[in-house]
């Protein structure tokens, strides 16, 4: 019984691709558009589950809070005075200073991110970061000492030069001497970085001797960090409390259908499927409707007629959905997301080089499973039945 | 071989191919672990809280410590008009 009625599925399928080959041409356009429409919803798919993976794998340690002074809707200087105010808060292992902001090079137009830290001064945290030093100079008292970025490095274009310099906010130049460059491994998180001591950072922004742009909390017990950051909140006035939690989750919901490009992947492939809709509810053609009449005549059943078009459409969307997923893949893997790097990077002059590794998700396939071939295959339910009850002598 | 075993035959092929891959996207993530405790380092001891992704729009660089509304602060009417914002999602 099971194996007359696989013979029978066998045989429609046969009979369904000798028709798919007799209309090649057709068909294999068709699977083409399909396959590109089910290509850009996949590698958007992928890219944004790959950010995601990224950043859950690279964001682990995070400051635990993060307090930033807001004043009149802006981020403003913080007083370093206020790490006396938080210090009998119990549960905070440690508190640092840092200096965090941007320098717009006029000259190519690029956006540095300099992070003054007392860290930088601390050998031995420093070590093993993946930083490239630099053999050691006589330093000119007059430069200070800066780690940069691979893509500064690249943009500043020092060659084999060690030394450059920024304008302050009163046009006067600050020297710096770079000591070492971050690794290209480490490019995901660093490539747009100038790092430097706390002192030199706020020189370079005109900033106060006691001034910083935020604090970073360390906190004993994780449990504890949401307590600890109301209480931070209580103490000062007007602060902004940033949570590792709420960087994380930030970060979880930051890539997905919603944003406006995935909206546009979206709406082209509910496009898409409306037109493959539209074109098989539109009616056969002569031709068509001669071959189903012919083999009404020959002694089809209606429902033999609505497995053969049900295998027709199942061999166009699974084609179509091997060969898009396919190629998404290798779009990720091989080519770093070639067609989406422009939108990625935007105006971006400092271009890191993102690395986008794909990775597997069920859900995902599932998704991208049931928003091409289930709708294909449903819209195809209606022309089905309608071209299995023609009538033999109405046509032939 | 009758048509419908050479189509499931190139069904196979694929499924092996996209097998392929998964597991070469996964040896990738493997070797980059090196780098990944220097890049986690890295984030501890300098306090960073975002990927560089890109670098033109400051809230996209640092977008987990960015307003959602800061995209639209730039002066009074302002729209939100870097390429760069169309991939991401305001924190509702």
């Amino acid at each position: 019984m099971a194996g007359s009625y696989l013979d029978r599925q066998l045989n429609i399928a046969d009979y369904a691709l000798s028709g798919f080959i007799r209309r090649l041409g057709r068909n294999s356009v068709v699977v083409f558009i399909f396959a590109l429409v089910i290509f850009m919803v996949a590698s958007f798919s992928l890219t944004t589950t790959s950010l995601k993976h990224s950043a859950s794998r690279l964001l682990t340690t995070v400051p635990d809070i993060t307090v930033q002074q807001m004043s009149a809707g802006r981020q403003a200087a913080l007083s370093v005075t206020v790490i006396e105010k938080l210090d009998g808060i119990f549960g905070i292992r440690s508190m640092e200073p840092r200096v965090w902001g941007y320098y717009f090079d006029e000259n190519n137009g690029a956006n540095y991110t300099v992070i003054g830290h007392a860290n930088f001064s601390d050998k031995a945290r420093i070590a093993g970061l993946g930083i490239d030093f630099l053999p050691a100079l006589k330093l000119d008292a007059d430069a200070d000492p800066a780690v940069l970025g691979r893509g500064v490095r690249e943009n500043l274009e020092l060659g084999e030069r060690r030394t450059f310099s920024l304008f302050r906010p009163d046009l006067s130049v600050q020297s710096f001497i770079t000591v070492g460059t971050f690794s290209a491994e480490t490019s995901m998180v660093t490539d747009d970085l100038i790092i430097m001591d706390l002192d030199s950072a706020r020189e370079l922004f005109g900033l106060g001797p006691d001034d910083i742009t935020d604090l970073l909390v360390d906190v004993a017990n994780p449990l504890e960090i949401d307590t600890i950051a109301d209480k931070i909140g209580e103490r000062l006035a007007g602060v902004r409390v940033v949570t590792s939690e709420r960087i994380k989750k930030t970060y979880r919901v930051a890539f997905g259908w919603r944003s406006g490009f995935g909206l546009a992947c979206l709406f082209g492939a509910v496009a898409a499927f409306f037109i493959f809709a539209w074109d098989k509810a539109s009616g056969l053609t002569p031709a068509q409707q001669q071959e189903v009449a012919i083999l009404k005549a020959l002694g089809w059943h209606t429902e033999d007629v609505i497995t053969l078009r049900f295998w027709e459409s199942l061999i166009i969307s699974a084609l179509a959905f091997c060969f898009g997923y396919l190629g998404a893949w290798m779009h990720l893997l091989f080519f770093d997301g070639i067609l989406f790097r422009p939108l990625l990077l935007g105006w971006s002059v400092l271009k890191p080089p993102l690395s986008l590794v794909p990775v597997f998700s069920f859900a995902d396939l599932l998704l991208i499973f049931s928003l091409s071939v289930l709708p294909y295959l449903a819209a195809t339910v209606i022309p089905a039945w309608q071209s299995a009850t023609i009538r033999p002598d109405s046509v032939i | 071989m009758r048509p419908s075993v050479r189509f499931f035959f190139l069904l196979a092929v694929c499924a092996c191919l996209q097998a392929g891959l998964i597991v070469a996207a996964d040896q990738r993530l493997v070797h980059a672990d090196e780098a990944r405790h220097r890049v986690v380092k890295t984030v501890a001891v300098f306090g960073l809280s975002d990927l560089c992704i890109a670098t033109d729009a400051r809230y996209v660089r640092h977008f987990a410590v960015s307003d959602k509304l800061s995209p639209f602060m730039d002066h009074p009417g302002a729209i939100e008009h870097f390429p760069t914002g169309s991939f991401w999602i305001p924190e509702q």
